[in-house]
């Protein structure tokens, strides 16, 4: 490869050599033709099926939001003891989906994956839509949402402030912060591409929108020096967000008396599963992106391959996780926490329990088989497994600790009612329509920075041209 | 240099050809060398000559500002204007603060790293330059690799940098005219204008408290604990005596108690009982004798109350043939206005409960020295 020039050929063994990126011939004008002209094509008949879809589970969810405002929450199956069920449990769900695109985006660039270049900014976009699905949860909690500014600390009338010491204020700051950054991270990684398409379109409408959202980009040497610095900085901080942001989402239960979240091993046990649930989520979106978007070239199956693999490493350490959780409750030789952990795999819900842990631990092992991790059919059915899965484990983790905790008087069945679930397939909808639309408007692959990548991209050797 | 050409563009093919040619356009001395290429390119900042980016510094600075703020802000809402004691801490106790203030760091050094990358080192949003306009910018922004030669002073002179260009292997070269500084196209102006809006916000924030703290009629907010109220013990502001609660007028009347049976009992004794003989007004006057009356006179009427052992007073026996022969008009008087040790009790009892137990006294008097022809109105 030209852009190892610096190595001599021969010196790596073949087996060690990085596969190639793309598949055939991929230039940077081919690059942009394929991708950057995307938006400007008028989408298929599919395209506006797929959106009526998600724009009716999104119009079923915005009416059961509303409909919970008008009657109050206890349209909602939580009650006395579970008072966290359904809301709580999308909560978590949803900031778990966004924390692969931060992993992705962040982590990945610092270890010099490069191969993540082409699908950061799906996963990227995939966490901002994440986030916003997630916030929905703890804003309609509240009862009054038009009041939820009370969450934030501001001087007021009341001379109150919020509790700096409760996890629930943490939370507030870590999703907002997690939001904020992510947001960030994004439009700074879009303004080159942007700056591309403003270049190509000859559309009246496009040329003047793309032109402002661009800033004026000109791909200066100095403009490129400081943004390198930027891109590099916030990867390093967002690194500290993907494993904080789960952290404090964690505390929520770990800091509370209740058996069976008041464990240590909450904060490392939630980010896993939060990188588990989102790696799965990203690659169903990919299979159906690179399908029908025509970029099998850019998506290769060796970017779904590795993130099988992540998936099957990820799957191993929530096997180790609850493992540890049983070992917790023999332990501790604790009654309360024995009686809680025996909840999951006999209780009631036992059903729940047995489910996480088919589909978080047994099934994804089948991607131990290279055939499984290059095929649609296993990656798929894997993929919805562990997305249900992780549902459930929160499921398990919130209802069953509660449902039964310290007094047996005060043990209740919890049952969530249609309202709930039709705000959890809202949010599926408003997910899935933000991904649509995305895809549409906006170039799905950061071409800036596959364009770096390419073979013959970079200069051989700072200028000495071995072709000449 | 002339108006026409701030700077000369050069197109290059390859990054090669554009890293090969820029030594020998910086020997050459005619200008500053700028590259413009549609991704970074490595190495091209040393090539340049470039200082490295002061980035870091800023967000470290910013980072550690964010981390600084949070704390104090925790610590003094926590510890000092609204101290709760959680988990049973000291109400300055700081591990708690640490997620919050991990958050604020993050907070701070990333906006720092893409505003001031943005705004502050890129002076971006800038639509004026005149890259953005040239020819070669649809290239720039795909796949081909340009350098300018710019002006740094006004011996530029455009005919020897193109020609340096075309030497130094570009393939096409394109003259451009000096930056369009429309001050609504600049970050300059954009930074200008909102630092000024800024600067407005805060000017007439201030403004807005001081006036409102100095005409308090102003006030569009006010803490309910500030308002105007009566402390107990304390002087009030209320009037200029200092008194919270001030004395009535001279002669007002509480209602209810209208001032009767003013002269003498003699005089008092025309005076009719107004309240008719039934068995409301009874248990009215009942009610009242009991509460004002009994504990002296007695339950009886006798004058033997409880009262009488303690102090060794001696009320009235009100069965006395003299009680028995008084007009109602001289109880009624010596209920408003006290005889002898008996204090008024005007100020007690209304003017029909007065009525009320002088209907009560006469029945007492009668139950006790009744005739026979009671007798025969009770048994039916």
């Amino acid at each position: 490869m030209p852009s190892e020039a610096a190595i001599p050929a021969g010196a790596i063994p073949e087996g060690l050599l990085e596969p190639a990126l793309t598949v055939g011939r991929v230039t940077p004008g081919s690059l942009d033709d394929q991708v950057l002209a995307f938006p400007e094509t008028r989408p298929p008949w599919k395209w506006y099926l797929a959106l009526c879809v998600t724009l009716t589970a999104l119009a079923i969810g915005v009416g059961c939001i509303g409909y919970t405002f008008y009657t109050g929450i206890g349209a909602w199956g939580n009650n006395s003891p579970v008072f966290w069920a359904f809301d709580i449990i999308n909560f978590v769900f949803w900031v778990g989906i966004g924390h692969a695109g931060t992993l992705i985006s962040a982590i990945l660039f610092l270890f010099r994956k490069r191969w993540r270049n082409a699908i950061a900014r799906f996963a990227e976009a995939m966490t901002i839509f994440a986030v916003i699905c997630a916030v929905i949860f703890p804003l309609i909690h509240v009862g009054r949402p038009w009041l939820a500014y009370w969450l934030f600390p501001y001087p007021n009338q009341r001379a109150l402030w919020t509790n700096f010491r409760s996890p629930l204020l943490w939370d507030v700051f870590a999703v907002n912060t997690y939001f904020s950054v992510s947001a960030m991270f994004w439009y700074l990684g879009l303004i080159p591409d942007i700056a591309s398409m403003r270049d190509r379109t000859t559309s009246k409408l496009r040329k003047p929108i793309y032109t402002v959202l661009a800033l004026g980009w000109r791909g200066a040497a100095t403009h490129w020096q400081h943004y390198e610095k930027a891109y590099l900085l916030l990867a390093g901080l967002a690194t500290g967000l993907v494993l904080s942001v789960h952290s404090v989402v964690s505390f929520d239960f770990a800091t509370s008396v209740v058996p069976g979240w008041h464990m240590t091993i909450f904060p490392p046990y939630f980010v896993a599963g939060a990188i588990f649930a989102g790696f799965a989520m990203v690659v169903m979106v990919l299979v159906v992106v690179r399908e029908t978007m025509e970029l099998k070239n850019l998506i290769t199956m060796r970017h779904l391959d590795v993130m099988n693999k992540v998936i099957l490493a990820m799957s191993c350490i929530m096997g180790y996780s609850y493992m540890m959780e049983g070992f917790t409750a023999w332990y501790s030789m604790n009654e309360y926490l024995h009686h809680g952990f025996m909840n999951i795999i006999s209780g009631t819900y036992g059903w729940a329990g047995w489910l996480t842990i088919s589909c978080n631990i047994l099934i994804p092992q089948i991607l131990w088989f290279k055939k499984a991790r290059a095929s649609y059919f296993w990656m798929i059915f894997v993929a919805i497994g562990v997305t249900l899965g992780m549902w459930f484990e929160r499921f398990v983790i919130i209802v069953i600790s509660l449902h039964q905790d310290y007094l047996p008087s005060a043990w209740r069945i919890y049952r969530p009612t249609l309202i709930d679930f039709g705000i959890l397939l809202g949010t599926f909808g408003i997910f899935f329509t933000l991904v649509l639309l995305f895809a549409r408007v906006l170039p799905v692959i950061a071409t800036t920075e596959v364009k770096a990548i390419l073979p013959d991209s970079q200069p051989s050797h700072h200028g000495d041209d071995h072709h000449v | 240099m002339s108006e026409t050409s701030y700077s000369v563009l050069g197109v290059f093919d390859t990054p090669n050809a554009l890293m090969r040619a820029i030594p020998k356009l910086r020997v050459a001395m005619l200008g500053t060398v700028e590259a413009y290429t549609p991704y970074p390119i490595h190495g091209i900042d040393e090539a340049l000559g470039h200082r490295r980016s002061p980035l870091g510094g800023m967000v470290l600075v910013m980072g550690v500002l964010g981390a600084l703020t949070a704390f104090g802000f925790e610590y003094w809402i926590s510890a000092i204007d609204y101290p709760i004691i959680t988990g049973g801490k000291a109400a300055s106790s700081w591990e708690a603060f640490i997620p919050i203030m991990f958050e604020v760091t993050v907070l701070f050094a990333t906006f720092t790293a893409g505003l001031g990358m943005l705004f502050l080192l890129n002076k971006l949003p800038f639509f004026g330059h005149p890259v953005l306009s040239s020819k070669a910018i649809s290239g720039i922004t795909r796949d081909r690799y340009a350098l300018a030669i710019e002006a740094e002073d006004e011996s530029f002179d455009s005919a020897a940098a193109a020609q340096a260009l075309r030497d130094a292997g570009a393939v096409e070269v394109e003259i451009l005219p000096a930056p369009d500084r429309s001050p609504f196209l600049t970050s300059d102006y954009i930074l200008r204008t909102l630092g000024g809006i800024f600067a407005a916000c805060v000017v007439s924030g201030l403004a807005i408290f001081f006036l409102t703290k100095w005409f308090p009629l102003l006030a569009p907010m006010k803490y309910m604990q500030d308002q105007p109220r009566l402390n107990a013990q304390k002087p009030s502001t209320f009037f200029k005596d200092g008194h919270g609660m001030q004395r009535p007028v001279a002669g007002t009347v509480a209602r209810g108690y209208l001032p009767t049976a003013t002269g003498t009992q003699d005089a008092a004794a025309a005076l009719v009982n107004p309240l008719p003989r039934t068995k409301e007004v009874f248990a009215m006057g009942r009610k009242a004798y009991t509460i004002r009356c009994e504990v002296c006179h007695g339950a009886l009427g006798n004058g033997m109350g409880s009262l009488t052992a303690a102090y060794g007073g001696k009320p009235a026996n009100l069965q006395a043939q003299q009680f028995r022969d008084y007009p109602d008009g001289k109880i009624y008087w010596a209920i408003v206005n006290g005889k002898n040790a008996m204090p008024s009790h005007a100020a007690d009892l209304t003017d029909s409960q007065r009525w009320a137990v002088v209907h009560y006294v006469r029945a007492l008097q009668r139950a006790q020295n009744a005739k026979d022809e009671d007798l025969k109105v009770v048994a039916p």
